[in-house]
């Protein structure tokens, strides 16, 4: 269980304040698919980052079962992170030193996981993904969506109980975002993890379980998608 | 042209970058201001030469001169009254200490000021003194210049006590000249002006005169030489400067050099930080051309970002060069003192030529070093090309073009290093491309070096290890840059190094071999390597009569002339034989060369034969003696150095037959065995109360030459550490903008968990890496260039043979240097990641 409380976000730039994030409280369950929509600016990528906690708030909690991120020390945090939260970034943010496998297995390395076992994981996320086949290869041989695919990847590798992932389909063509988004939900979906993704997409909202909608920093809409039946 | 908002992008990029624009900056000062001290220096040397040569010489047109005793006083006689040549003047000179004033060495000049009143200005409003008679009546009375007054708070009626030879003798203070300009007499430092019978009796030259100045046409000249009588010459006045300068121009061409060397390496800090720049705004760079900017203004912005900068820093570096200059005036004048001839020199020249060739040095150097970048950003492409990895990918492409052509340029630099003959200008320039060369092959080397790494260093420190040698060879257009100016520096660090520790120990060496006497005797001298006094020849005599001296050997060092110019001659008794180890080429064993040398033959030193070409076997040596020219053969070419000019060794019983001077210049004490040498020095003291002399045991003079030695390679060293510091910026600032450039990837690092210790380890790892491959490739760098220092430079500037002493704690502490310069390089990176929170550096582009 997520468990924002009261989260709030200044910015200071030089005398004047600029609030980010106002009072936001929310509750997500385990398992669940939320996505965070909002015009450019609302505060949808601060929002998740104070999630992964590698923002702090300026005032407000975030409670990941029961263990509050910003009460933790930056190193405790960073730890914290390493074995329960997945991060997908827009920019795919692969490390352009290490290859596929390297970047895919990369947390679990930093975890301490034995070198056969962190290989193993990479490996059959790997061919998850549809990337098996090219695991020496270096980031800048791949397309964007092949990146975003490791990127994904490597976000799974410590088997995560959350995901984040800010707009992970925003700077790929809507083929290749459609075909990344499809297979960040199913693999999330098939692991029961947590995925919150921030996006503009409505499409991509749609499909989640719930849809936050921000709007000047303050959480204006908290909706549920009813399920199709028939 | 550059239209204002590019120039504004341009400053303002400068601005927001302050700590790189500001590295550039003094990297740019440094440089200049270590090429204008020195150029100050030396400029200040030859002006000083210069004023006192021409404040002595006058309107003098030639020079009437004899051996090392003098010129006749009849010969002066003959000249007015028997040939009827009017404008000509007698001038006594020689140099004294004034040993009240902190050992300041004086010029001593004897003149007639009415007969001189035509040669030299000041001197008729000084004859019209009341009171100037007592200059002629008055024993031991003289007229000070205004510098030695004003500094030591002399007045007329004072008294100032003066070293000189063997005896101490109070000078009256007549009066202080002030003269109209500094060409004039007494602008002289330390001049104090005699009558010529006073100077004569103070320098111990009875009837006899320095020389006789002479304004005459070429015509009189030769009318002159003819009925000249043996020994002596007519010169014209000019050659006195020319000599001088030739004397200094190895040793001021060297420190040229060097310190252009810093320069070169502050080029480097430049390329590397505008091309920084460039590849880091190459997205800007692709938008502006997508929007009309032409490659030409993109070249412009580029070229005018870096020529503010270096204008900058060129200005800066001239206020810094003055500051610089003037330790490096006082430097190069001890230098200049100990080695070559009196040059009193106080204050730094600093003119408008010396400080408009230091900007343009600076400026020029800023722009050279920002054209293949500004090329580089003319040539980018729209956005969609701009892939970094695309950039790297092409620099790899290059790569053996480029290695292959710094191998052709080591190669050149070689060739051009083995035909430049004696030229020095040449060689630097060989030894420039050599370097330049190995810089270029420095890219390759490093791929290589990270090849050999990333493995051992992947099962060392794991992931972080496999990155970090990765990152390197990734960023290869800039990590490469670094470390080749890394590794240049630090070559010219482990050469110079090397080449002085090389010849402080082949000095000591032989000093060993030829400091044999116990206890030396001397006059406090104004030069440091040559005992210039002319003692009593009674001396010896004196010494060897006292209880513990077994034997007194004689020295007596004079410079006589020759066809080849003044030549040093080092003139001993022959009673002991030389060591085998002093020859470098003997005729014979030790005792036939010594044998020969009793019966008339010369033996010449490494320069000397090195300067005149004298083969090993079969050479001779005219030189003009008292009885004119004779030519004494070489038996054999000897270990000195004591004078890059060479020197000519003689026995004293052939100088007595061609030459009348009975002088000497200092003695060695050999005390009987079981002697204690501290009785026999305080005998031999007592003994020679009252002149002055000064009795020290062998190693206090050991110990002495070392410190002129030391004294003398100060100044290279002092150049050696700037060009480190300029370096030692270039680096920091370029690994500081690459570890900049990759705050992104480190926040991502960091967002998938890595922790802020590991962060560190990263950040060093990468940059340690870097200056230790700078380190290792600047030892055989070093060991290449400390040869061509020691072989080629050092040959062809001063003849010595060094004997190169590789001193394994130099190539360590190179070693140290790049490796903690690298280190430092990634502390502010690191501090500002602590400051900015992950998200801040996920933002950045």
């Amino acid at each position: 269980m997520i468990r924002l409380e009261n989260l709030s976000k200044t910015y200071r730039e030089g005398a004047e304040a600029r609030v980010v994030l106002r009072e936001i409280s929310v509750r997500i369950p385990d398992g669940e698919f939320v996505a965070i929509r909002g015009r450019s600016g609302s505060g949808k990528s601060t929002l998740l980052n104070l999630i992964a906690g590698i923002d702090l708030p300026s005032s407000g909690e975030v409670v990941i079962d029961d263990i509050c991120l910003n009460r933790l020390s930056a190193r405790d945090r960073t730890l914290y992170r390493r074995d329960h939260i997945g991060f997908v970034f827009q920019f795919f943010n692969l490390i352009p030193t290490l290859t596929v496998l390297e970047n895919a297995r990369l947390p679990a390395e930093l975890a301490g996981l034995p070198s056969a076992e962190a290989d193993r994981r990479a490996l059959e996320l790997l061919a998850r993904v549809g990337l098996c086949d090219r695991p020496r290869e270096f980031p800048d041989r791949l397309s964007g969506g092949e990146q975003q695919r490791v990127a994904i990847a490597r976000a799974l590798v410590q088997s995560p109980t959350v995901l984040l992932a800010d707009e992970p389909t925003g700077n790929l063509d809507r083929g290749t975002g459609e075909t990344v988004l499809a297979l960040l939900t199913e693999l999330t979906r098939q692991m029961g993890k947590t995925l919150i993704v921030v996006t503009h997409s409505r499409r991509i909202a749609e499909s989640a379980d719930r849809r936050l909608l921000l709007e000047d920093g303050r959480l204006i809409a908290d909706v549920e998608t009813i399920p199709a039946t028939g | 042209m550059l239209t204002r908002s590019l120039l504004k992008l341009g400053l303002r990029d400068l601005l927001r970058r302050r700590w790189q624009t500001g590295l550039m900056v003094l990297g740019v000062a440094l440089g200049v201001a270590v090429v204008l001290a020195i150029d100050m220096a030396n400029a200040s040397a030859r002006r000083g030469f210069s004023l006192s040569t021409e404040a002595i010489v006058g309107r003098a047109t030639h020079q009437i001169v004899d051996g090392p005793s003098g010129v006749p006083d009849e010969t002066y006689r003959q000249l007015r009254v028997d040939w009827g040549i009017h404008s000509s003047a007698p001038v006594v000179e020689g140099t004294g200490i004034a040993i009240d004033f902190g050992q300041e060495p004086v010029t001593l000049l004897g003149i007639d000021p009415i007969a001189d009143a035509v040669f030299r200005d000041g001197l008729s409003s000084l004859t019209a003194t009341p009171g100037f008679g007592r200059f002629y009546t008055e024993p031991g009375a003289g007229i000070i210049g205004q510098a030695l007054a004003a500094r030591n708070g002399l007045r007329p009626g004072d008294h100032l006590r003066i070293q000189v030879n063997d005896h101490i003798t109070p000078i009256l203070v007549l009066g202080v000249m002030h003269p109209a300009d500094p060409s004039q007499f007494g602008s002289l430092d330390n001049l104090i002006l005699m009558d010529v019978g006073g100077a004569q009796e103070l320098l111990g030259m009875p009837d006899r005169v320095t020389r006789i100045d002479l304004i005459v046409d070429a015509a009189q000249a030769a009318a002159i030489a003819a009925r000249l009588p043996p020994g002596l010459r007519i010169q014209p006045s000019s050659q006195e400067r020319q000599t001088a300068e030739q004397l200094t121009s190895a040793f001021q061409l060297n420190l040229t050099a060097l310190s252009l060397l810093a320069l070169v390496v502050g080029m480097f800090l430049i390329y590397n930080t505008v091309l920084f720049s460039v590849l880091r705004r190459r997205t800007v760079l692709g938008i502006l051309v997508e929007l009309g900017v032409t490659p030409a203004q993109v070249f412009q912005l580029v070229v005018s970002e870096a020529a503010i900068v270096s204008a900058i820093g060129a200005a800066a570096g001239i206020g810094l060069g003055w500051l610089l200059g003037r330790g490096a005036v006082r430097l190069t004048t001890q230098t200049i003192n100990d080695l070559y001839f009196l040059a009193a020199v106080r204050q730094p020249v600093l003119d408008a030529a010396t400080v408009l060739k230091g900007f343009g040095l600076g400026l020029g150097a800023g722009i050279g070093a920002a054209i293949l970048p500004a090329i580089e950003a003319a040539s980018v492409l729209p956005v969609t090309a701009l892939k970094r990895s695309s950039l790297e990918g092409r620099v790899r492409a290059r790569l053996p073009w480029f290695s292959l052509a710094g191998g052709i340029v080591v190669v050149g630099g070689a060739g051009l290093l083995w035909l430049s003959g004696q030229s020095l200008a040449l060689s630097f320039a060989g030894i420039l491309a050599m370097l330049l060369g190995l810089a270029m092959l420095t890219p390759a080397a490093t791929v290589l070096g990270m090849r050999l790494a990333g493995p051992a260093l992947g099962r060392m420190a794991g992931l972080l290890g496999r990155m970090a040698a990765r990152t390197v060879v990734n960023a290869l257009s800039r990590t490469s840059v670094a470390i080749a100016a890394l590794m240049i520096a630090l070559s010219v660090t482990i050469g110079v190094s090397l080449m002085i520790d090389s010849f402080r120990a082949t000095v000591v060496n032989w000093l060993g071999v030829t400091l044999r006497a116990d206890l030396y005797v001397s006059a406090p001298s104004t030069s440091g390597t040559r005992p210039a006094a002319s003692l009593s020849p009674g001396l010896p005599d004196r010494l060897r009569a006292l209880p513990g001296v077994g034997a007194v050997e004689t020295f007596r060092a004079v410079t006589v002339s020759s066809r080849l110019g003044p030549v040093a001659l080092s003139v001993t008794d022959a009673s002991r034989e030389r060591q085998a180890r002093l020859y470098r080429f003997a005729g014979g064993t030790p005792a036939q060369v010594w044998a020969q040398v009793i019966a008339g033959s010369v033996i010449v030193s490494e320069p000397f034969a090195y300067r005149h070409a004298i083969p090993p076997v079969g050479g001779s040596v005219t030189l003009q003696t008292d009885l004119g020219e004779h030519t004494f053969s070489v038996a054999g070419i000897y270990y000195d150095y004591t004078s890059d000019q060479g020197t000519v060794l003689m026995s004293d019983n052939i100088y007595h037959r061609y030459w009348q001077d009975r002088a000497i210049s200092s003695m060695g004490v050999f005390l009987t065995p079981g002697a204690n040498a501290d009785q026999v020095s305080a005998e031999l003291g007592a003994a020679l109360e009252g002149t002055g002399l000064l009795v020290q045991a062998n190693a206090a003079v050991r110990q002495k030459a070392l410190a002129i030695f030391d004294r003398t390679f100060a100044i290279t060293a002092a150049l050696r550490v700037l060009a480190v510091v300029v370096a030692f910026i270039g680096v920091v600032s370029a690994l500081m903008a690459l570890q900049l450039e990759r705050r992104r990837e480190l926040a991502t690092l960091q967002a998938l968990g890595l922790p802020p210790g590991s962060m560190w380890a990263l950040s060093f790892l990468e940059t340690g890496l870097m200056g230790l491959m700078a380190g290792v490739l600047s030892l055989p760098t070093g060991l290449l260039l400390a040869w061509a220092l020691i072989d080629i430079i050092n040959l062809r500037s001063f003849g010595w043979t060094i004997r190169m002493a590789v001193n394994p704690y130099v190539f360590v502490q190179a070693l140290l240097v790049g490796v903690a310069a690298a280190l430092l390089a990634a502390v502010y990176p690191g501090l500002q990641a602590r400051r900015e929170s992950i998200a801040e550096g996920l933002r950045q582009e």
